[in-house]
């Protein structure tokens, strides 16, 4: 006897990426908007979000007009603890995703005198990022993801921020910072059709609008200026 | 004249002959605003860089090479790497193959005395 359906549906472990990923985009568009309205630079909270990009640090040459922190989402990992879930239709697991939060700095004249540090610019919008993020992520609106049901909690591991290598010193200055999402999901499978003793459910997913490099744009329109 | 003498004199083939060799047009400013313009052997290539994020991404490593003696004769000291955001750094501009001219900043340098030349890693400096 084989499985009678087309397997054609995300796992709970994507759809939580994709999702993490859309939350930061559509919060980093609404707190540009609420920037605007109180005077501020919005651009102090304008994140690039991808996911699953091995080289998002490329955006930074590639455009160098626009120097916001890129924030790449990706799923490390999930266990599968025995004693939670059953063998049949329900496991539940905690997935590991990495946030990589990626700052960009250029030394740069300064004409009141001396100059701005690359460096140091490059570390303080990396860390800007990971402020935003871990910010978001952990906020109560968010508790669940957007996904309660599916979701049944997520709790941030770690912060940790990566030193460049003194031996591989490039000319731009990119320091990245790592915040290790830990999220409670439950997985499902298929199950034999017409069984009575199976509770039917109903798939979830996410609908991730990106740009033409990927980017994944919020859901909802704001208003500020950039 | 002794090996040593022999190649810090070397160094006019080797780092500053724009015929024969490798030699570049780099002007160089240091922290007080003097320029310079030599002849020396520059550096701009892409390379792989490990963030330790696991993976590894595309980044870009400049350097030059002086020699010593033209850049006293110029009027300098020996570039090092400014850290102190209170100064000027030492600039360094030079044109790619293709004539676009690049500015940067030395970031650290690596002075050699025994044979009379200066290495110089670079970063981008906006002006």
């Amino acid at each position: 006897m084989t499985i009678g359906t087309l397997i054609d549906k995300q796992d709970v472990f994507e759809i939580t990426r994709d999702k993490i990923a859309v939350i930061l985009a559509t919060e980093s568009a609404s707190q540009q908007a609420l920037a605007t309205a109180a005077a501020k630079d919005p651009n102090l909270w304008k994140l690039r979000v991808y996911t699953e990009r091995s080289n998002p640090w490329e955006l930074f040459r590639d455009d160098p007009a626009d120097v916001s922190p890129i924030v790449n989402v990706w799923f490390e990992n999930s266990n599968f603890p025995k004693s939670k879930g059953n063998v049949v239709s329900r496991q539940e697991a905690t997935a590991t995703y990495n946030i990589d939060c990626y700052g960009y700095g250029v030394s740069a004249d300064n004409p009141a005198g001396g100059h701005v540090p690359g460096d140091e610019q490059g570390a303080f919008e990396a860390q800007r990022a990971i402020r935003l993020t871990r910010n978001i992520l952990m906020a109560a609106h968010y508790t669940y993801l957007d996904l309660r049901g599916t979701i049944s909690g997520r709790w941030l591991r770690t912060v940790s921020m990566f030193q460049p290598q003194i031996d591989s010193r490039a000319v731009e200055q990119c320091v990245a910072g790592r915040l290790a999402l830990d999220v409670a999901l439950n997985e499902y499978a298929p199950q034999i059709d017409n069984d009575p003793t199976i509770d039917t459910l109903d798939y979830v997913s996410v609908d991730v609008k990106r740009a033409e490099d990927g980017q994944v744009v919020a859901e909802a329109d704001f208003d500020y200026s950039p | 004249m002794g090996l040593r003498a022999t190649a810090e004199a070397d160094l006019a083939g080797i780092l500053e002959d724009k015929t024969a060799g490798f030699g570049w047009d780099i002007t160089i400013t240091d922290p007080a605003g003097s320029p310079a313009s030599l002849v020396g052997y520059s550096n701009d290539i892409g390379l792989s860089i490990d963030p330790d994020t696991g993976q590894a991404v595309s980044g870009r490593r400049a350097s030059i090479a002086l020699r010593i003696s033209s850049l006293t004769a110029a009027g300098l000291g020996i570039p090092m790497g400014i850290v102190d955001s209170t100064s000027k750094p030492w600039v360094v501009t030079f044109d790619d193959i293709n004539g676009t001219a690049h500015t940067f900043k030395v970031q650290e340098s690596h002075p050699d005395r025994a044979i009379g030349m200066v290495t110089c890693l670079l970063e981008l400096y906006d002006v």
